[in-house]
């Protein structure tokens, strides 16, 4: 039951993440693609889930229709569509000029999207992500912090720009280094 | 009757070290394709909140932990390795030295075993105490249960059942380990041991007698009188008689010594002959099955009024017990059931069942049949032995047609095949031999009754 409360929310999450990420859609021919790829990938990320792990089995006197769909699941088991739905969102939301705090909002939603999607894979329970709740914390603290310092009204031009990027780089560096091994 | 259960098994097995196959988990793998897209598309576009939505997953990532146990110690071994058909038992898995990851218990079963659900820690583990909570089940491939991370020892039972009689491989035990970060996973791979799966005996209660026992001291009043308890008549007092046994009542009528007598009782020797040649229909309840659930039924009654059971397997080849007596002997014939009989094979089919030796098949002997009647050559085999003089009494198992399509050349064709079924039966009990219809589904002394009623008679 667990599992199937986690793989609902993760398909919950990735038609959100997707519908988010594709508001406005202003790209035209290139994000109509990316678009269609993040659904496909989103679709076979949830059947993924409900598929479940592979059949133990064996296929060899099963009749044609159903050896045909158990490769059509085991297609949708192998190849990492989660994996392409992230890289397909990430990429629509920078196509179009949206405020820092909705990129903000959609990485907050990938997360809870790859840690549900986990969850209903592995039949775990959300009590085993409890050691991680600080580092959780901590990274979503150095997310907010980036938003806000893209919100701020920086120096003019690309040079101002990149220095932006590599603070954050840096700060993201800077807070896995310390933390204890 | 309970199968005997092996009761070392649960300790019998030895802690084996294995060496984990250490990987990233896919979990790991989609923090890091979320980091490394937020990271270059932040460069690329010179935007910092993609960077920021990178942060938590290199956070993560950067948690992860080199240190990993090398080897872990891992026991599995069945509560029984006698069952019979749909008796719970329990697989005591034990994992030990996995430090603080979390073990999750994976059983990929063979076929006829269908494992059920964990009810729980074995004494004595720390099972389920770990950040994974209790244990989760499923049919699809989901974890069977999980062992908590801490002192780096656990225990679990995952009760299992097995759906049908057989020498059955459990099946193989996966083990996976997790770090507490769910970023490294540890994969382990055991194969579970064979199981002695028993057919469960069907109910029965009554017993066919023949009229004609052999002489050897037994449960059944026979015709002949001698010390046995049922009363069978009075008559005249004769110089050596039990004083003890004379009738007063009669003798004061009489005006001479009057005596009862007694039926002897005698045992009597029981040839069970399971058809295992033909195994068609729905696993689980095919002739095969039900050949051998009321074959194991037979051998209990019988062996419980202490006669003397024997038993013949008829599939490739022709394997068999002699009859014998006691609980022991129970065990002797479901043994010689599960048999490979590419292994234990004695006698070819050319050979076939009256080619036994003596001791195999008494003369004498009650012989039950359960069979399907589907193989022509044993058909031929029960007319021999019935030319020869022995009681058979014949328990059809067939509870499954041809199917196919239904145009009318198939229906013509399965309309011959039950003609030719009903010829086969209609011949052999023209030859004398009784036969009756068992479903597996009911007790098996419903069809039995018109027999176990009144004594068989034995003709010759």
């Amino acid at each position: 039951m667990t599992a199937a409360r986690s793989a609902v929310a993760a398909g919950l999450l990735a038609a959100g993440c997707v519908a988010w990420s594709a508001i406005p859609l202003t790209a035209g021919g290139a994000g109509i693609a990316l678009l269609t790829t993040a659904i496909a990938c989103a679709v076979f990320s949830a059947a993924r889930l409900a598929l479940g792990a592979t059949p133990v089995e064996p296929v060899a006197f099963l009749n044609p229709v159903v050896r045909a769909g158990r490769s059509m699941a085991d297609l949708a088991r192998v190849l990492p569509w989660a994996e392409g739905m992230v890289v397909a969102v990430l990429v629509l939301e920078a196509l179009h000029r949206s405020p820092p705090w909705h990129t903000g909002l959609l990485g907050a939603a990938l997360l809870a999207y790859l840690f549900a999607t986990h969850l209903a894979e592995t039949w775990a329970r959300p009590s085993v992500l409890r050691p991680q709740a600080p580092l959780i914390a901590a990274g979503l603290g150095l997310l907010a912090l980036a938003v806000g310092s893209a919100a701020l009204p920086a120096g003019t031009g690309s040079t101002a720009d990149l220095i932006v990027v590599l603070a954050a780089l840096a700060a993201i560096v800077v807070g896995g280094l310390a933390l204890p091994r | 009757m309970n199968p005997r259960r092996d009761k070392a098994a649960g300790t019998a097995s030895q802690t084996s070290q294995v060496r984990p196959v250490w990987s990233l988990s896919a979990h790991a793998g989609r923090l890091i394709t979320l980091a490394l897209a937020g990271l270059i598309i932040a460069v690329i576009t010179r935007r910092p909140e993609f960077a920021g939505v990178a942060a938590p997953a290199v956070l993560l990532l950067a948690a992860r932990r080199p240190e990993r146990p090398e080897r872990i110690g891992v026991s599995a071994s069945p509560s029984a390795m006698r069952l019979s058909e749909d008796e719970q038992a329990d697989l005591q898995v034990a994992v030990t030295g996995y430090g603080d990851y979390s073990v999750e218990l994976l059983v990929h079963p063979r076929f006829a075993v269908v494992p059920g659900p964990p009810d729980g820690p074995a004494d004595g583990g720390p099972a389920d105490g770990g950040p994974g909570g209790g244990p989760v089940t499923g049919p699809g491939g989901q974890p069977a249960a999980e062992l908590g991370g801490g002192p780096g020892d656990g225990a679990s039972r995952l009760p299992f059942h097995i759906g049908r009689s057989g020498r059955r491989s459990l099946g193989v035990l996966e083990i996976t380990l997790r770090d507490r970060w769910r970023l490294t996973e540890g994969r382990v791979t055991v194969e579970l041991p064979t199981v002695d799966c028993y057919p469960r005996p069907a109910a029965q209660q009554t017993r066919v007698v023949l009229s004609r026992l052999p002489s050897r001291l037994g449960d059944h009043p026979s015709r002949s009188s001698g010390e046995g308890m049922e009363f069978t008549g009075v008559r005249e007092f004769v110089p050596g008689d039990r004083q003890r046994r004379i009738n007063w009542p009669a003798t004061t009528r009489r005006g001479r010594l009057q005596l009862n007598t007694f039926a002897a009782e005698r045992t009597q020797n029981v040839v069970i002959i399971a058809d295992a040649s033909s195994d068609v229909g729905e696993p689980g309840s095919t002739p095969l099955d039900l050949a051998f659930r009321g074959s194991a039924a037979a051998a209990h009654a019988y062996l419980a009024v202490r006669d003397r059971v024997g038993l013949v397997v008829y599939q490739r080849s022709v394997r068999w017990i002699a009859p014998g007596l006691g609980a022991r002997h129970y065990y002797r014939i479901m043994d010689l059931m599960l048999a490979d009989p590419r292994a234990t094979g004695r006698l070819s089919l050319g050979g076939g069942i009256t080619r036994l030796p003596r001791a195999a098949l008494p003369p004498g002997s009650l012989i039950l049949v359960f069979s399907p009647l589907l193989d022509r050559r044993l058909v031929e085999t029960l007319r021999d032995l019935r030319e020869r003089g022995f009681s058979i009494l014949i328990i059809d198992v067939l509870n499954a047609g041809p199917s196919g399509r239904t145009d009318g050349l198939s229906r013509l064709a399965r309309r011959i095949w039950r003609m030719e079924q009903e010829a086969i039966r209609f011949s052999l009990r023209e030859l004398g031999i009784p036969l009756v219809r068992w479903d597996g589904v009911q007790s098996l002394d419903e069809p039995l009754a018109p027999y176990t009623r009144r004594v068989m008679v034995s003709r010759r």
